[in-house]
């Protein structure tokens, strides 16, 4: 008996897309869920053009400037679902939205570093979507008794574009579809 | 899963040419990293050979403004045996330029083996 691929968000193993074309997905932007049909995914390759350098980092100035990753930025109507590893001995904050740091528990907030592939290899948790011009922030610093001459975070995932179904559906009406995947694009809750 | 990462590869591998020292006591290009890439790539040296038949000679592994003093310590090279230092005896000394050579005579021939990290 066929089955029906298993796809969600944060899904362990190399990347999957998280829905097929067609289906109907909710970003969540701006505080409500915003409804889409999928219409194109394709692939968002793991080369130089998604790779960014943070800069240099020395013991007495160990972090860099908070980096709004421009080259990120999705077209209108569309998102990426990206993974991420750090490439350098450099722990990196992220953010979305300048001031909404991911990846947070009460007190403190999470970070990626180096050995992140230790326990997770396919960076699976890493895993974060942006929708248009919702940008990614990087900050990274420096732990080690040494200057850092670069600070490498490389990317790769999905693309998707999407048609509004918003004539249809509404978050704040609970007008809601009868099947729709969450894609948590924004750090802002 | 940590032995499982060790042996993970971060990048891909890539040769030097088997340079033919050409004038001792002189650091000549052994691999040379590529200026392409908008995000620069770095190195690990994963394996060493060299030969002489020139006579006994020491051999230094450096670039030219990180570590113009050596990458790793110096490696003597007997004449007339094959020398070779892989992975499992070679700090993992990673670097953002590229990989010089230098002996105190010329006509010793090595050749590295390079992880690149990047993209």
């Amino acid at each position: 008996m066929p089955t029906l691929p298993m796809l969600h968000t944060y899904k362990a193993g190399p990347i999957e897309q998280v829905v097929m074309p067609g289906e109907t997905v909710g970003i969540w932007v701006n505080k409500v869920y915003e409804f889409y049909k999928v219409t194109y995914i394709e692939g968002i390759l793991r080369s130089d053009p998604v790779t960014i350098d943070l800069g240099a980092t020395t013991v007495a100035a160990p972090q860099t400037a908070i980096t709004q990753l421009t080259l990120l930025q999705m077209p209108s109507e569309e998102f990426a679902q990206l993974r991420m590893e750090v490439l350098d001995d450099v722990q990196v904050a992220v953010y979305q939205g300048r001031a909404d740091q991911r990846h947070k528990l009460f007190t403190v907030a999470t970070v990626l570093n180096r050995s992140q592939p230790l326990f997770d290899p396919c960076a699976h948790i890493t895993e974060m979507y942006e929708y248009e011009d919702n940008y990614i922030f990087l900050q990274a610093t420096n732990l080690t008794s040494y200057p850092v001459t670069q600070a490498r975070v490389v990317f790769w995932g999905y693309r998707y574009v999407v048609d509004p179904l918003a004539d249809q559906y509404s978050w704040r009406k609970q007008v809601l579809p009868p099947n729709w995947t969450r894609i948590p694009a924004t750090a802002h809750l | 899963m940590g032995t499982y990462y060790i042996k993970e590869a971060r990048g891909i591998r890539k040769v030097s040419p088997v340079v033919v020292v050409a004038a001792a006591a002189t650091p000549e290009a052994l691999f040379t990293i590529s200026a392409l890439p908008t995000v620069p790539r770095t190195l690990i040296v994963r394996k060493i050979m060299a030969y002489s038949n020139v006579g006994n000679c020491t051999i230094e592994l450096a670039t030219a403004v990180g570590f113009p003093a050596g990458i790793i310590p110096n490696l003597y090279v007997v004449n007339l045996f094959d020398a070779e230092w892989n992975e499992d005896e070679i700090p993992e000394i990673e670097v953002n330029e590229t990989i010089t050579i230098e002996s105190d005579i010329l006509g010793v021939q090595v050749q590295i083996e390079v992880e690149v990290i990047g993209s």
